[in-house]
């Protein structure tokens, strides 16, 4: 029988490089039964490789790995997968256009046959036990996945893992896209494990999180392990410090409490989508930073949406106040002066098989001209290159495939493309989602002097700390409508905006 | 992060040093022009220069060039990331109407003005069926495929439509083909590089949301794209007209198909996205042709021709497929 402590996972002198981008430098790690094994570093430095060559997603280009003492080299995640090693990916898990079922036990299907059928019920029934299991409600198995938003499908993925009953998990920065009561599935879901003697790798970026949850940290640095630090001798400023290799301030919101402008920017009159909002109305004044904030499915995201003309909205308008535009399209916000960054950064932001140089330059095709509709290569290398320079995107190139980046650095070319173009009003989604401590400073920053120069801003965001540290108001939105609104002036008591959350 | 080391590290299998040329960004640039070159040394080398004869060389260039014209103009679908091959019926047909224009009124200039309308049109009419369906080109092309090439028939009926031999000579010969041939490449090659149409296009092949989301009309754009794409197609059928004398009732069926394979082979892919051109169709139409050629004056019968043409296009494919090794992809499942 398994023994807790006993050695689950060895890792030794593991290399990995992609091109000339080292991405993993011979890394040794050592994952135990009955323990929960937090990797933590800035964007790049690793940790999703790492785990992602555990996985089989990845081959090393060198070093070993020894499972249960064997020699381990997964060829593909299924085959880990059918030997006991699952990951959640960063990103979708999932296919979406196949049933729920069939997503949980996909590579099992052998397992439903009947003759040359597959019996759907049996698979459906057995899915929807495993969902029950680790506690998910409201999702019916026989559902195509598409039906469900990226939380819930997080939450198939996670039962897709559990349904192949693995000896370890790997967790990869899935946090961000779960909502408290998501969280509190996966928590409960790796501390069972743990305790029945299996073993969790945890990837996040949220450092009170794995303070919270691991006991044993691992610190990785330009694909280099810094410190092994065990749970007694967690300290959040030394732990950061090693990160991110100099010190760090410890607050990075803004500390001032400058109003903003009475001139209203821009206006939602009472305007209905086909889900979530009924009858909304909003004002975004000049200057100002809003916040949005609620549970995941209390309708912020479909806001975001409706105010930038990617929702249809069958009554009411947006209104873009100084000019009186309608805004019901997203090209004529986008000539209007806005901006939006999408919650799903990967599948609506970026152009991933493009250059970094190409999709910020996406927003200039105006501003780049040089006589009539002739663009100037030069004006438009500069126009990315600025950004690329201010942002501090780690790349090799200017016209390196955003796909090569890390999620941090993917989230710096979202923000370059739009800062670019100078939007006066800017709505984000989510803004800092899978992004380290470093550049949610710089991220945060940015914001600020934007405000400063007279932008106004939608921070739509699920983390309290976040719209509290940066917005003048924050409204908070339970099942479409506004369940609470305050300001900065009054300081935000945290107690008072869960209660209008739930 | 970075070591330049790393490419002068030894102990590297075949495959890994193919596919680490393979994945360098310049490769995909230049390979469609080596392929060519090398093709063209080679056949001088079998044929003891025979080869690099102007007759020769004229006649590649004029077997290349209703392909290529077309290539050149359908780029501007591809890059969208969707397909029509439906083209070479459009050719056809516009082909066809502009030697009746030119039976009923004797003139040139009306036969060229008519056959390139109906060419553009033609196109117009398929992107507008695939945005009020709101599906794919693709799918509109198959029935545009089948309508097209009906209408054809019926106007040609059983004889051929001949076009009068002394005109078609004009055409041919008085440089009106080069002239506008050079004159369309030049100006597609320029907006496609030059302006935002040929930027927004890309952007729509590679992430179609987010370039609505970027404020680029998807319907703006893809009117465009098929705009530039139907002069191309009208463009050659005059070429068509010119070459023959005459039009058949099946011209320009398939030509869909080379149209694609001409893309491919001149190292575009034609699913659109980044790396989009709107040269590389006309490449591989010059490389198609002078292979032909080529092969044909070496001495192999053209039944054998068809089956080595088979086997270097698929080389040349593999070698120009696309399997770049990046950082772990966001959507393993």
């Amino acid at each position: 029988m398994a023994e807790k402590g006993e050695i689950l996972m060895e890792v030794k002198e593991l290399y990995k490089n992609f091109g000339v981008t080292i991405a993993v430098d011979h890394v040794d790690l050592c994952i135990r039964r009955g323990e929960i094994l937090g990797l933590i570093g800035e964007n790049g430095s690793g940790k999703s490789t790492i785990t992602s060559i555990i996985a089989g997603i990845h081959q090393a280009t060198s070093g070993q790995m020894f499972y249960m003492g064997e020699k381990w080299k997964p060829g593909t995640s299924l085959e880990a997968s059918k030997r006991g090693v699952g990951i959640i990916v960063q990103e979708v898990g999932t296919i979406a256009s196949i049933s729920v079922a069939e997503n949980i036990f996909i590579g099992e299907y052998k397992h439903f046959k009947k003759g040359p059928f597959i019996q759907k019920k049996k698979m459906n029934r057995e899915a929807g036990e495993v969902l029950k299991n680790i506690g998910v409600e409201g999702i019916d198995p026989s559902k195509p996945t598409f039906t469900y938003n990226i939380e819930q499908r997080k939450l198939i993925e996670i039962a897709k893992i559990m349904a192949a009953a693995p000896e370890l998990i790997l967790v990869d920065e899935t946090s961000t896209a779960l909502s408290e009561s998501g969280r509190k599935i996966m928590y409960e879901m790796i501390h069972n494990a743990t305790q029945s003697n299996k073993a969790v790798v945890f990837i996040s970026h949220d450092l009170e999180e794995l303070m919270e949850h691991c006991d044993r940290l691992t610190i990785l640095r330009d694909g280099k392990v810094i410190d092994n630090i065990e749970r007694n001798n967690f300290d959040p400023d030394d732990i950061k410090r090693k990160m991110i290799g100099r010190e760090m301030a410890t607050e990075y919101y803004r500390s001032d409490y400058d109003g903003y402008s009475e001139e209203v920017v821009l206006e939602a009159d009472c305007i209905t989508t086909m889900e979530n909002l009924l009858c909304f109305n909003l004002e975004l004044h000049k200057g100002e930073i809003l916040g949005i904030g609620g549970l995941s499915e209390c309708g912020m995201h479909t806001l975001g949406r409706a105010l930038y003309g990617l929702e249809d909205v069958v009554d009411g308008e947006v209104r873009i106040t100084s000019s009186n535009t309608v805004v019901d399209r997203p090209d004529t916000a986008f000539k209007n002066g806005m901006g939006y960054v999408s919650k799903n950064r990967d599948r609506e932001s970026l152009e991933l098989d493009a250059s970094i140089r190409a999709n910020i330059q996406s927003t200039g095709y105006k501003i780049n001209r040089i006589l009539g509709p002739f663009i100037s290569s030069k004006k438009e290398r500069d126009y990315a290159g600025r950004q690329v320079d201010a942002l501090e995107i780690k790349s090799n190139s200017i016209n390196q495939p955003v796909r090569t980046l890390s999620g941090g650095n993917k989230q710096k070319v979202v923000f370059g493309k739009w800062i670019a173009e100078d939007a006066d009003i800017l709505i984000l989604d989510c803004p800092t989602r899978g992004v380290d401590i470093g550049v949610k400073a710089a991220m945060y920053n940015l914001i600020y002097s934007m405000k400063k120069a007279g932008k106004s801003i939608i921070i739509i965001s699920e983390e309290l700390p976040e719209l509290c540290g940066m917005s003048d108001r924050l409204l908070i939105l339970r099942e479409g409508k506004i369940s609470g609104s305050f300001l900065r002036s009054d300081g935000y008591d945290n107690e008072k905006l869960i209660e209008a959350m739930i | 992060m970075q070591n330049p080391e790393l490419l002068k590290k030894p102990g590297l299998t075949l495959a890994d040093r193919i596919d680490r040329i393979k994945s360098k960004n310049s490769f995909s640039l230049l390979f469609p022009f080596i392929v060519l070159v090398f093709i063209v040394l080679l056949f001088g080398v079998l044929t003891k220069m025979e080869f690099y004869k102007m007759s020769v060389i004229i006649s590649i260039f004029n077997q290349s060039l209703i392909v290529g014209t077309i290539a050149v103009g359908v780029s501007f679908i591809y890059s969208t990331g969707d397909i029509d091959f439906s083209v070479g019926n459009v050719m056809g047909l516009a082909a066809t109407i502009g030697a009746l224009s030119y039976q009923f009124t004797n003139n040139m200039v009306v036969l060229i003005m008519v056959t390139v309308a109906v060419g553009t049109l033609l196109m117009l009419f398929n992107c507008t069926l695939s945005l009020i369906f709101n599906v794919k080109s693709a799918m509109v092309a198959i029935i545009a495929m089948i309508l097209y090439g009906a209408i054809t028939t019926e106007l040609v009926g059983v004889d051929t439509l001949k076009v009068d031999y002394i005109l078609c000579r004009a055409l041919e010969s008085d440089g009106f083909r080069y002239v506008s041939f050079i004159l369309y490449f030049v100006i597609a090659v320029v907006i496609f590089h030059y302006t935002a149409i040929g930027r927004k296009l890309r952007f729509i092949g590679g992430n179609e949301e987010c370039a609505k989301q970027s404020g680029i009309s998807f319907r703006k754009s893809k009117y465009i794209g098929f705009l530039i794409a139907g002069i191309g197609v009208g463009l050659a059928g005059v070429f068509q007209i010119a070459r023959s004398g005459s039009v058949t009732s099946s011209v320009g069926s398939g030509m869909g198909m080379d149209v694609m394979l001409a893309t491919v082979l001149g190292g575009m892919s034609i699913f659109g996205g980044a790396k989009s051109n709107a040269y590389s169709g006309f490449l591989g139409a010059l490389t198609v042709s002078a292979l032909n050629k080529g092969l044909l004056m070496v001495g192999i019968s053209a039944s054998i021709i068809q089956g080595v043409r088979g086997l270097i296009f698929l080389l040349l494919v593999f070698l120009n497929s696309e399997r770049p090794s990046t950082l772990p992809s966001r959507q393993q499942f």
